[in-house]
């Protein structure tokens, strides 16, 4: 999927693994990250697969960022401007952009987002990226709206993190969804600001509530989820008409613990065989099996469908009739399973119209490994985490025999003016080619001889608007309004200036008959044409 | 053994309850940095336990002259399994009662080594426990132990994904319960019971309870193990026994349980097995009704509690009802596929054929449901049965039939839009649309008269329509590529339809004026559907993609192919429009060829257009050319 793009960073050794050796287990060159298991190294090489020993994943972005000294040192600049820029670029266009970052507690993930006062990480560097191409717009052709909210996810509640003491401590704000502005959370304080710094005023303040709550459960940081929300609304004027672009960026930092995945939930349930100890899991546990033998169910629908147009409904009935399970094929289910807050919020950025970027922290450190290969496992398989809801389709097998029945009769017309022109009927395929060029030829001569007949009925009856033109300009002769049927026989002879008209004071019924008997032998003279009712001529 | 009034046996029983309430009570208070120390606690009282049964062991043991020494297993049996009963030490014996008591402080601290993520440990003690137990003969003072400890090996091995060994530990638990039911069924000594005084004993109620308790879990348990061994069927089984079990024994949350029984039900409708599947969710109606009244609006905004309370109630009921709404749509459509021909028309044929085998099929029913495992207590037995009746369960064969299905279906979708609504709830609300969208599908399919079947479809459109065109791409780009999809072939539905009508009213050829209007319009109306969904596909400066995503190649190649159909089937008198029509179904058919000899693993996605688009990419320039040529000798 071309809108999501996933890039890894590796950190710089802290100082603890530092002193422990500063052994190395990643490397990363170009697009690849290689993870080398070093517990792996002192066995003998035959015990151990060498697969097991040395990873390698691949990334749409690879960040080495561990010692600056290096040449292919990734600063905080580098990274902006691969991702950063992106995510600037998707906002202009109108789309909706979001920036997960993910890795475990001290992998380098705030250092990444927010980064410190002497160098900026990315969510700081978009906020002036966003202020300064607001600026290179002369006066009045563009003008923009920025407004930022800030939230925090914490055991599915949902806590507004720039309202300060006016929200009730417990209550959960309500994520709900807008036909027209998408997914959004319920009372979530909304705040314009004019320039970066105001930006990064709230960024501090929901960061700082953030700590503070923190401080009341030790372990909420890395279990909570923050998203910043940056809204961009930008008025053109287009044609001289004005505009509207509306574009969300939701940078977000999410939880060491959990993932976002939407299935993550799910495929927990299925994976491993682990028992559920508790009757308070039968749900889960039933959820699972209906999940999957749907899953098993669509499978077969989707292989199915390319040959439901051809007949093979037929060959089903014998099978639904006998078998218990009824004619198979798809059958959609409900289950009743929330999805979590987080995947509920983020919805249309892993299954909507938007551009989607995963930035995975990782250590260097040999003593990280496990840690490290997990992220890098989850950041390999992030593009799959995005939902594709698939287009129903109705098999329509009566439209299918439809075309079928017409390209037969093309091709017994073809057919035709192939015999007509060779005796022998051989449709080569050489000559298929060819054949309408046949066909066109053929059609040719058709035409031409009901050409005369047709270009004579044209030519009279130009002839007679011409007339009616003239008689009316020039005032000199008759104008016509009657109401009554009547016959207008011109002459054969285009020099000649007999034009009759013959009133049919009759009735309709005899009007028809002598529609049918004479106008057939006036026809045949050719020279005949049949006006009915008040056209004027 | 030291007497049960001795004071040494009351320091015994003492310590045991310790144990208990620091395994259950205190650990739960325990910091995050010593997560198991009352859990360590215990586990010394335990061991102190322990060591006094065997004191008072081996003081009883010269009195009694080790009776016993002679029955001793001579092998370690790690899998559990097939030893017949019948032979050892009946279970209310000393020397029963004895193994018993030894063998509940071994499980007690089997659970608790496991606890606390000693799990080799764990497993020692509870292989010592089985030991000492397989010394014995099942009886009500073991056997609530016998199965304790079997589901508590269970868990240990499926922990180790040893799934099959979790399944012999499970299934024996399960046959000693059965055994000890049809043998013996009074209510069984708990193992807590071993160290309590007498005048603490449980009720047999309260024995009861916690023996079937035991029980319960041992099915939800293999429920899980046959889930994981890829046994569905066993595993939605055991599943509904558990269900059914917490219902029995009064065990259960009505608003949790009605929504399990729901979830199960989708089950047993993907497995097209609907006599099972509507009573799944007529039980879940019923029990859920249980869970009370939900509170007002105006009681909702007087408490917070009674706001949430209202908020889940009404939502677990929206969702029963959602359940409810894709079991009629499920049995609607399952039955169109029984009866239709192979042009999707009722094959009346086969319709008599089946009415035929009804009669046959209603007995099954009858015998069905005795055999099956049937929800309810005395008092909610009937309303589950009232409520099965309101519906069928076999395959609707005419109209009327289908429609009574619909009804019920519709009506359910009246409840669940209630707490659905748009505003809030758009992808909820939209999913239950297009269900009623289907479920008006398929009664048409069902409609002999044309006309009402064409207004069924009008419906369909009028409910989709607005929301199609209201809906923000940038939010819910998918779900309206689906509404075009479905708008589209809603309008070549109905085009097809006023063709037929029309055909079968006018006995001439020709039709007149209004009806080819009517036709055009609604064919317009199909492709403009079809092309909107192939523009969605575009980037932002409007450029078609080079290559389509995997997602959604198939619909797009399928709307080209039908864009290429329609406009071939415009009706116009004036030649030129006639050209332009030809012209751009043959750049449709093209588009398809084309893709596919670029992309050849596109192919297999649409072999039936694929084949079809390539004979109108050789034909229709014959029609094109023909047309060319009548206007050539025309002008």
């Amino acid at each position: 999927m071309a809108n999501v793009k996933v890039a890894v960073r590796v950190r710089p050794f802290s100082a603890r693994e530092s002193a422990d050796g500063g052994r190395l287990a990643v490397k990363v060159e170009d697009k690849f990250v290689r993870i080398r298991n070093m517990k792996l190294d002192g066995r003998t090489e035959g015990a151990v697969d060498s697969r097991e020993k040395l990873l390698e994943f691949c990334f749409d972005y690879c960040y080495w960022s561990v010692d600056p000294a290096e040449p292919h040192y990734a600063s905080q600049e580098e990274v902006f401007q691969d991702l950063g820029v992106s995510v600037l670029s998707g906002a202009s266009e109108g789309y909706n952009v979001c920036l997960f970052a993910y890795g475990q507690t001290g992998s380098g993930k705030t250092y990444t987002m927010m980064g410190t006062p002497e160098s900026i990480g990315l969510t700081p560097r978009i906020c002036q990226g966003l202020f300064r191409s607001e600026d290179n717009f002369p006066d009045g052709q563009n003008s923009s709206r920025v407004e930022i909210s800030f939230l925090e996810i914490y055991n599915e509640r949902v806590r507004d993190l720039l309202r300060g003491g006016e929200q009730k401590k417990r209550a959960s704000l309500r994520v709900r969804e807008h036909p027209e502005k998408g997914p959004y959370v319920q009372d979530l304080s909304q705040h314009v600001v004019s320039d970066c710094k105001q930006a990064m005023d709230l960024l501090e303040e929901g960061i700082a509530n953030r700590i503070t709550a923190a401080t009341h459960n030790h372990d909420a940081s890395s279990r909570s989820h923050a998203i910043f929300t940056i809204q961009y609304t930008q008025a053109i004027l287009e044609n001289n008409l004005p505009s509207e672009t509306v574009s969300k960026i939701n940078l977000v930092d999410l939880a060491g613990s959990e993932r976002a995945d939407p299935h993550y939930c799910r495929d927990r349930l299925t994976e491993g065989s682990n028992i559920n100890k508790s009757l308070v899991t039968l749900g889960i546990v039933i959820s699972a099996l209906a999940q999957n033998s749907q899953m098993s169910n669509s499978c077969q629908s989707i292989n199915s469908v390319a040959s439901e147009g051809d007949g093979s409904t037929v060959g089903s009935h014998s099978s639904s009739l006998s078998g218990g399970g009824g004619g198979g094929g798809r059958r959609h289910c409900f289950i009743p399973y929330r999805d979590s807050v987080l995947t509920w919020l983020l919805k249309d950025s892993l299954g909507g119209n938007s551009k989607t970027i995963m930035i995975a922290t990782v250590s260097p450190s040999a003593n990280s490994y496990n840690e490290t290969l997990s992220t890098l496992r989850y950041a390999a398989h992030a593009r799959n985490i995005v939902n594709k809801p698939r287009v129903n389709e109705d098999a329509n097998v009566r439209l299918i025999r439809e075309l079928r029945e017409e390209i037969d009769r093309l091709k017994s017309m073809l057919l035709s003016f192939e015999m007509q022109r060779n005796p022998s009927p051989s449709l080569s395929d050489e000559r298929d080619g060819n054949l309408s060029e046949i066909v066109l030829q053929n059609e040719l001569k058709v035409e031409q001889l009901t050409k005369d007949w047709s270009e004579s009925w044209r030519d009279k009856k130009e002839l007679l608007e011409q007339y009616s033109v003239d008689i009316n300009r020039d005032r000199a002769g008759f104008l016509i309004s009657s109401l009554q049927p009547h016959l207008v026989a011109l002459d054969g002879d285009v020099l000649s200036t007999g034009v009759v008209f013959y009133h049919l004071r009759i009735l309709p019924l005899l009007l028809l008959l002598f529609h049918s008997v004479l106008l057939e032998k006036l026809l045949r003279k050719g020279r005949s044409h049949l006006h009915r009712t008040s056209e004027p001529i | 053994m030291a007497s049960v009034n001795s004071d040494e046996w009351r320091a015994v029983c003492d310590k045991f309850t310790n144990a208990q309430n620091l395994t259950e009570v205190e650990s739960r208070n325990d910091p995050e940095n010593d997560p198991f120390r009352s859990k360590y606690k215990a586990r010394e009282l335990l061991r102190e336990i322990y060591c006094s049964l065997k004191s008072f062991e081996a003081g009883e043991g010269e009195e009694e002259s080790g009776g016993e020494s002679g029955e001793q297993r001579p092998t370690e049996q790690p899998v559990d399994g097939q030893r017949e009963d019948g032979q050892g030490i009946s279970g209310d014996s000393p020397a029963g009662m004895r193994a018993a008591k030894l063998g509940a402080v071994e499980y007690y601290l089997g659970v608790n080594h496991v606890d606390t993520e000693e799990l080799s440990a764990g497993q020692e003690h509870l292989m010592n426990c089985m030991k000492l137990l397989d010394r014995c003969r099942v009886s009500s003072e073991n056997v609530s132990l016998f199965i304790h400890v079997r589901n508590q090996l269970g868990i240990l091995w499926a922990g180790r994904d040893e799934t099959e060994m979790a399944q012999g530990f499970l299934e024996t638990a399960e046959s000693n319960y059965q055994r000890y039911m049809k043998e013996d069924g009074s209510p069984p000594i708990d193992m807590t019971e071993y160290f309590t005084s007498e005048e603490n004993l449980l009720t047999h109620q309260e024995r009861t309870k916690r023996f079937e308790l035991a029980y319960t879990h041992t099915m939800y348990y293999l429920a899980q193990v046959y889930q994981n061994l890829g046994e569905t069927e066993r595993a939605a089984t055991y599943c509904h026994s558990t269900l059914q079990r917490q219902l029995q024994l009064n065990q259960f949350n009505p608003m949790e349980w009605a929504l399990n029984a729901a979830t199960l039900s989708q089950y047993y409708i993907t497995k097209g097995r609907y006599m099972e599947g509507r009573h799944c969710l007529s039980a879940a109606t019923v029990i859920s009704g249980l869970a009370g009244e939900v509170p007002s609006e105006a009681a909702a905004q007087e408490s917070e509690t009674e706001s949430e309370r209202r908020e889940h109630l009404r939502q677990k009921r929206a969702e029963i009802a959602r359940c409810w709404i894709k079991y009629c749509l499920n049995l609607l459509q399952d039955s169109k596929k029984l009866l239709e021909d192979n042009i999707g028309e009722l094959d009346t044929d086969r319709q008599d054929e089946l009415k035929r085998a009804r009669r046959r099929e209603e007995e099954e029913e009858e015998k069905g449901r005795k055999s099956a495992l049937l929800f309810g207590s005395e008092d909610t037995f009937d309303s589950i049965a009232s409520l099965e009746e309101k519906v069928l369960c076999l395959f609707p064969l005419d109209f009327t039939e289908a429609r009574s299905v619909f009804l019920v279906g519709q009506n359910y979708v009246t409840q669940a839009k209630e707490y659905f609504q748009m505003d809030g709830y758009v992808t909820d609300h939209i999913e239950i649309l297009q269900d009623h969208s289907s479920l008006f599908r398929a009664l048409a399919f069902f409609e002999e008269d044309l006309e009402r079947r064409c207004k069924m479809h009008k419906r369909r459109v009028d409910m989709l329509e607005p929301i199609c065109n209201d809906l923000n791409s940038q939010y819910y780009l998918l779900i309206r590529r689906q509404l075009m999809f479905e708008l589209a072939e809603t309008y070549s539905e109905m085009m097809d339809l006023k063709l037929t009508l029309a055909n079968r009213q006018a006995d001439t050829q020709s039709l007149d004026n209004h009806t080819i209007k009517k036709f055009n319009s609604l064919c317009s109306a199909s492709a403009k559907y079809f092309q909107m969904f192939l523009d969605s596909l575009c980037s932002p400066e409007g450029k078609f993609p080079e290559i389509l995503e995997e997602e959604v190649l198939r619909p797009a190649l399928v709307a080209r192919f039908r864009v290429a159909r329609l406009h071939s089937r415009l009706i116009s008198s004036v030649p030129p429009v006639q050209l332009e029509n030809l012209n751009r179904s043959l750049e449709n058919y093209k588009y398809v060829v084309q893709y596919c000899e670029a992309h050849p693993e596109a192919a297999a996605a649409a072999e039936t257009e694929l084949e079809l688009s390539k004979e109108m990419v050789g034909l229709l320039p014959l029609k094109i050319n023909r047309l060319k040529a009548r206007m050539a000798a025309n002008n």
